[in-house]
């Protein structure tokens, strides 16, 4: 007999859904016993417990009988009752459940310490023995009650009816690989903290977790475990904590509620797996002495295991004192969050008591003390003391103290800083001749050349604001701008630029025509540093595209909050890689130019051929390097394939989001005290940067999504949709704030006052992003992608930018991207996701089967298309509108192939061509589009819930041959169906 | 805390192995039952665990903290083992542990031709089927669980032949195929089961060990020069102490090793390598 027959025979059945530990549901008693006649006397515990099982309710007056298998233990500890040993003994016995295969209700101990001291610890199933019977029959053991029912108030039993222990809370920071291992947190609530009972916490944790969630009705359930209680079970909570109610308002009715035992249809009876209460609140806020005769002190604990992911409790602690606790395991929440949750309880269940009139919308779940804390935190530093001057005067005392020094570099370009000072100075008075006057708009699109930054340079000195356009866009994308912006001057070698005889177009050499010979500094304006210095379009989702007008200073704050911190200088050399449509080519100008640096201005060409460019970076000996992580990739292929190392000091990220996975291997070659790698989340609308996140292997091993802090200067808030700032963990709305918010949007203040706010309380202003983050604890922001890349697909919500981060899992894969698509725009049930990786070999197949093992069945990408490269933007940015189309759907590789005939083969005349089978691929290739073999999975070729309804309908029309939509999910592919109708 | 909370069933525990790991276990929050025979065998010439010897183990692992329950129980008796599992699941509701460590050396000394029916059968007896009868107990206790850790005390004798010890060393080799076809039966059911290999352990510690006293007789050899003569065959030169089995059981119990199951683990001293 083989291993894997033996294994066979015995391998367990999975249960769909795990059973909780015992010890959820048992809950247990500690009673220091009053000094007195010998605990195992003839009338202390051991014997009353002795009587009540062997069935003597004569003798006692009970009315309980104990099964055979109930026991009361009788302990010696050797050691004093306050020695470490002794401690540890009680707390195994407190913790130790009742196991489920015994029958017994209930397990005294008493444990007899060397000093005299003795403890009797009664454990019990909550479904036999309510907190009430629990006391009644430990009082009885100790010789006050006469008569003891061993019986819970109320079935049903207080088991968690649902037991999730893997679920997570959006909101939590749990760790995935994380121990699941429960952890308790605690907060002592002080002396002052109003008197409550179960319903005001209800409220409380119902209104924190509807600010957590971003909904008015959260889900969870509550165990109210107290001896007064009339239903002790577990429940779902119907909390209605809408903005527009008073907290007094939820309180009443949820109480209201709770008193008419009313539970909504909830997540204990929802047939949906993943549905059950993820959050839970035990009240048991009870003198653990009371009602117990000759207790010296008593510890209760209502449960042994926590019966929820995350459990908040309010308790006592051994010395009477009211306490919240927190249980949860570093998978569900991490530490600094399960500590927020409970300060925030607290805080709100005090504003209830204290002020029960606030509306939920204005509840503050935070103190002072906290408040501070997030202010600091969003708040990293203040910008270092700078002379707020325009970017042109600044260049130019560079180029005063260093006039020989090279300036600008391309092909075989070199420009000294006094040189190209001196040549703009020129053009600005050429410009000026020509009538620009300062603070006019001057159009600059200019291919990527040393004539460029003289060319933008020259429009500063003019005083006047320069608008950068892409030569490579297309033509009413710049007679688009030329008009919004206004624009009566464009430089340009385009010849055919758009906007005919109404403004003037010339190139950078007819300008230089016009300039005067010689010219003593730049002509005189009164343009100041708070003046616009240049306006950027950048295109949102929806819209047209909009100029965002970024003043001088602006730029020299970013500079200033930067300098320092990455060591910028003379010494460093800088690429001008991007666009100058692009903001992150502001960075790279004006922060090479504005330190001192060597610009080497790339050619358009060796930007789009990553070989070229690598050797660029080497040949020039490029030390500051600013890419967007989609262009990074093709780099570290190059390094991959074999280049040396480019002899970079640091690489600054920008302009989309960086998976920092992507940078294993550029590690290995850069080790991280070589190279500095900076993750940068930044808008235009916020003057390029905004964050940065120093990145080491440690956040290239966990796939960290931080962005870091935000730089001197700026500050940056996570907002709910009504603008209220969110705490650490709950994802929100990213609000900027602080030296780089623009000034507005050129022409449009409408847009403008809706993305640009300015905060009640501080009067400050701030930019709404659009872009999803997150508060980690320690004030790092992390970047969750857009807002809107949620898409809705047969009714789910799905996060693209989630597929793709378990795409990029795969080791095979090193860049992916994930689209909606819909084959027919206007048929819901055609639309499907794609995926584009880049991937070490071809299989595909396995690429989406390791997919489908990590998201649920309608995250799957129906189709998996390997590509050489991504396409990429002018900006460098992923391109989706130039992805190819997907590949036919992937077959799962270990299928037999179907049988080359398929697609083509005759219909068999003899059999008419209708044999279900037949019938079946017919209708599955006319459904599905593809061509259909025998063996192929109906959900592998890009089958789906509508797509199956039509294969029913189709099979109707054709009369009698019907597949029942289970028999298609058991069997999803032809031959299985026809096999299990044949048989 | 590496056991905190779990229970762990030792046999043999009165002295020697069984005692040294009791009190490694309890050291490290693991609640005991402890088992050992409590009494002579017939057929055994060396006088074996006592009462007294238990109680003192049991007294040790308590005043580390440790809830312990006692039984005498002889390894061959089935009723008596099953009373002592039965008690135990009642006191703490699970096994996460099960050391079968009860075993004998003598009566030994022998050519193989010259053992009797009865030495033979009582070798067998205790040192091979009574752990087979323990996990029969324990085993569908963990299975139910899907999980467990079953540490076999064997042997050097269970890898390599002792001149004069056929019956000890067939009993030792038994056992850790016993150890290797159970791993593979509970392997799907997360119950691991391995072996423990030690070599010659010294006698005059706190454990009251008594086995190369009991071989060198059987020898009919002085206890030193028998013992230099193990000492001088160990690589690293010196007899192997009982907390040394003790770590190594400690680990294998632990979910340190939860991907570990059908080994062997020797702890002696580089004997078995030359």
């Amino acid at each position: 007999m083989s291993n894997s027959e033996q294994d066979a025979a015995v391998a367990p059945r999975t249960p769909e859904r795990p059973a909780a530990p015992p010890g959820a549901s048992c809950h247990a008693l500690r009673v220091r016993l009053a000094a007195g006649p010998p605990a195992d006397g003839p009338d202390g515990p051991a014997a009353r417990f002795a009587a009540l099982a062997a069935a003597l309710p004569a003798a006692t007056g009970s009315a309980a009988v104990l099964p055979g298998t109930a026991r009361l233990w009788t302990e010696r500890v050797p050691c004093r009752a306050d020695a470490p040993a002794a401690e540890r003994w009680r707390a195994r016995e407190l913790a130790r459940p009742l196991p489920a295969h015994q029958d017994a209700p209930v397990r005294a101990v008493l444990l007899h310490y060397a000093d005299g001291v003795t403890d009797l610890i009664v454990v019990a199933r909550r479904a036999a023995l309510d907190t009430a019977a629990l006391y009644a029959f430990t009082a009885y053991l100790l010789g006050e009650a006469t008569d003891v029912a061993l019986t819970a108030a109320t079935p049903p039993a207080a088991e968690p009816a649902e037991y999730a222990p893997g679920a997570q809370p959006d909101w939590g920071l749990g760790r995935p690989h994380g121990p699941q291992a429960p952890e308790t947190r605690l907060l002592p609530l002080s002396a002052d903290h109003p008197e409550t009972d179960a319903g005001s916490w209800a409220t409380a944790l119902g209104v924190v977790l509807a600010r957590y969630e971003g909904v008015g009705r959260p889900e969870f359930a509550a165990l109210v475990a107290d001896a007064g209680a009339s239903a002790e079970r577990i429940a779902p909570v119907p909390v209605a904590a809408d903005g527009g109610r008073t907290l007094g308002t939820v309180d009443k009715e949820l109480r209201t509620a709770l008193a008419a035992g009313e539970t909504r249809p909830g997540p204990t009876t929802a047939a949906a797996p993943g549905s059950a209460a993820v959050v839970g609140l035990v009240f048991a806020d009870r003198d653990p002495a009371a009602g117990l005769p000759g207790a010296v002190l008593a510890e209760y604990r209502p449960f042994q295991l926590p019966p929820f992911p995350v459990t908040v409790t309010v308790t006592r602690d051994a010395a009477g004192e009211r306490v919240l606790r927190c249980d949860h395991s570093p998978r569900t929440l991490s530490a600094d969050i399960a500590d927020q949750l409970l300060r925030h309880v607290c805080q709100v269940h005090r504003t209830l008591a204290e002020a029960p009139d606030t509306l939920v919308a204005d509840v503050r779940p935070w103190d002072a003390e906290e408040a501070d804390r997030l202010a600091a935190h969003r708040r990293t530093a203040p910008l270092p003391p700078f002379a707020p001057r325009r970017i042109d005067t600044a260049v130019a005392a560079v180029a005063a103290a260093r006039p020989d020094a090279v300036a600008v570099c391309f092909e075989d370009t070199r420009l000294t800083y006094g040189e190209l000072d001196r040549r703009a100075d020129r053009l600005a008075h050429a410009l000026r001749a020509l009538g620009v006057a300062g603070k006019d708009r001057v159009g600059v699109c200019l291919e990527r050349s040393a004539e460029l930054i003289v060319a933008l340079l020259a429009v500063l000195k003019a005083g006047a604001t320069y608008v950068p356009m892409d030569p490579a866009h297309p033509e009413d994308r710049l007679a688009y701008t030329t008009s919004d912006a206004g624009l009566t001057t464009v430089l340009t070698d385009r010849a055919d630029f758009p906007g005919g005889g109404t403004i003037r177009v010339l190139s950078p050499a007819e300008l230089e025509e016009r300039a005067p010979e010689r010219c003593d500094g730049p002509p005189p304006s009164e343009t100041g540093a708070d003046d616009p210095a240049y306006v950027i379009y950048t295109s949102g989702s929806t819209g047209r595209p909009k100029g965002c007008v970024i003043p001088h200073v602006n730029v020299l704050s970013l500079m200033a909050a930067t300098t320092d911190d990455f060591a910028l200088g003379e010494d460093d050399t800088w690429t001008l890689f991007h666009s100058s449509a692009f903001d992150f080519s502001v960075w790279e100008i004006w922060g090479c130019l504005l330190t001192g640096g060597r610009l080497v201005v790339v050619p358009y060409w060796v930007s789009r051929s990553p070989e070229d460019f690598h050797r660029l970076l080497r040949e020039e000996r490029v030390s500051v390097l600013s890419q967007t992580p989609s262009a990074f990739a093709h780099l570290v292929e190059v390094e991959r394939d074999g280049a040396d190392p480019a002899p970079v000091r640091l690489v600054v990220f920008g302009g989309e989001g960086l998976d920092p996975r992507m940078l294993l291997p550029w590690f290995d070659r850069h080790p991280e005290t070589e190279c500095r790698v900076v993750n940068m989340y930044g808008i235009t609308e916020t003057t390029v940067h905004v964050t940065a996140q120093t990145v080491t292997r440690a956040e290239a091993l966990t796939g960290s999504k931080s962005v870091g802090h935000a730089l001197p200067g700026w500050w940056v808030r996570v907002a709910d949709p009504e603008g209220r700032p969110l705490p650490a963990g709950v994802a929100g709305e990213i609000h900027v704030g602080g030296a780089g918010v623009a000034a507005h949007y050129l022409n449009k203040p409408e847009l403008t006052e809706q993305r640009f706010l300015t905060d009640p309380r501080t009067g400050e202003r701030l930019y709404r992003s659009g872009d999803k983050g997150r508060l980690l604890p320690d004030g790092r922001l992390e970047h969750l992608g857009r807002l809107d890349s949620q898409v809705k697909l047969r009714g789910f919500r799905i996060e693209l930018d989630e597929i793709r981060s378990v795409l990029l899992d795969d080791p095979q894969v090193t860049a992916a991207a994930v689209v909606l698509n819909r084959a027919d725009p206007d048929d819901a049930a055609t639309a499907q996701l794609d995926a584009y990786v880049v991937m070490d070999g071809d299989d595909t197949a396995s690429v989406r089967q390791r997919a489908t093992r990590f998201l649920p069945e309608y995250m799957v990408p129906s189709t998996v298309t390997a590509l050489d490269r991504m396409p990429l933007t002018t900006n460098g940015k992923l391109d989706t509108r130039r992805l190819p189309g997907p590949a036919p759907a992937p077959r799962p590789a270990t299928a037999p192939r179907p049988a080359a005939a398929t697609t083509t083969a005759p219909q068999d005349a003899a059999s008419g061509g209708d044999t279900f089978e037949e019938v079946l691929l017919d209708v599955w290739r006319e459904v599905l589009g593809v061509p259909v073999g025998p063996d192929d999975n109906f959900f592998d070729l890009g089958g789906n819930s509508l797509l199956a309804m039509r294969v029913g309908a189709a099979l109707r029309r054709r009369g009698g041959h019907t597949v029942a939509m289970r028999d298609l999910y058991l069997r999803p592919t032809i031959r299985q169906l026809a096999a299990h109708r044949a048989g | 805390m590496r056991l905190q909370g779990k229970t762990v069933v030792v046999t043999g525990a009165a002295r020697g192995v069984g005692r040294a790991c009791a009190l490694a276990f309890s050291r490290e929050g693991a609640d005991l039952a402890l088992l050992d025979v409590c009494g002579d065998v017939d057929g055994v010439p060396y006088p074996l665990g006592t009462v007294s010897q238990l109680d003192h183990t049991a007294r040790l692992c308590r005043e580390q903290g440790a809830a312990v329950l006692t039984a005498a129980a002889d390894i061959r008796d089935g009723a008596a083992l099953r009373a002592a599992v039965d008690r135990t699941l009642d006191r703490f509701g699970a096994i996460d542990v099960l050391v079968n460590n009860a075993g004998i050396v003598a009566p030994s000394g022998r050519t193989t031709h010259e053992i009797t029916e009865d030495e033979w059968q009582v070798m067998i007896d205790v040192n091979l089927s009574g752990a087979w009868r323990m996990i029969s107990l324990v085993g569908p206790h963990m299975v139910a669980r899907r999980s467990g850790s079953i540490v076999n005390v064997a042997s050097t004798a269970g890898l390599v032949g002792y001149r004069h010890f056929a019956g000890y060393t067939a009993s030792k080799h038994g056992l850790i195929g016993l150890t290797k076809a159970t791993a593979l039966d509970y392997a799907p059911l997360k119950v691991r089961v391995n072996a423990l290999c030690p070599g010659s352990i010294r006698d005059d510690s706190g454990a009251e060990g008594r086995m190369l006293t009991e071989i060198a007789r059987s020898l009919k050899l002085p206890v030193g020069e028998h013992e230099q003569t193990f000492v001088q065959s160990q690589p690293m030169n010196a007899l192997i102490e009982p907390e040394d089995v003790a770590g190594a059981a400690l680990w294998l119990a632990s979910d340190e090793s939860r991907q570990v199951t059908g080994s062997v683990l020797t702890v002696d001293g580089g004997f078995t390598t030359r």
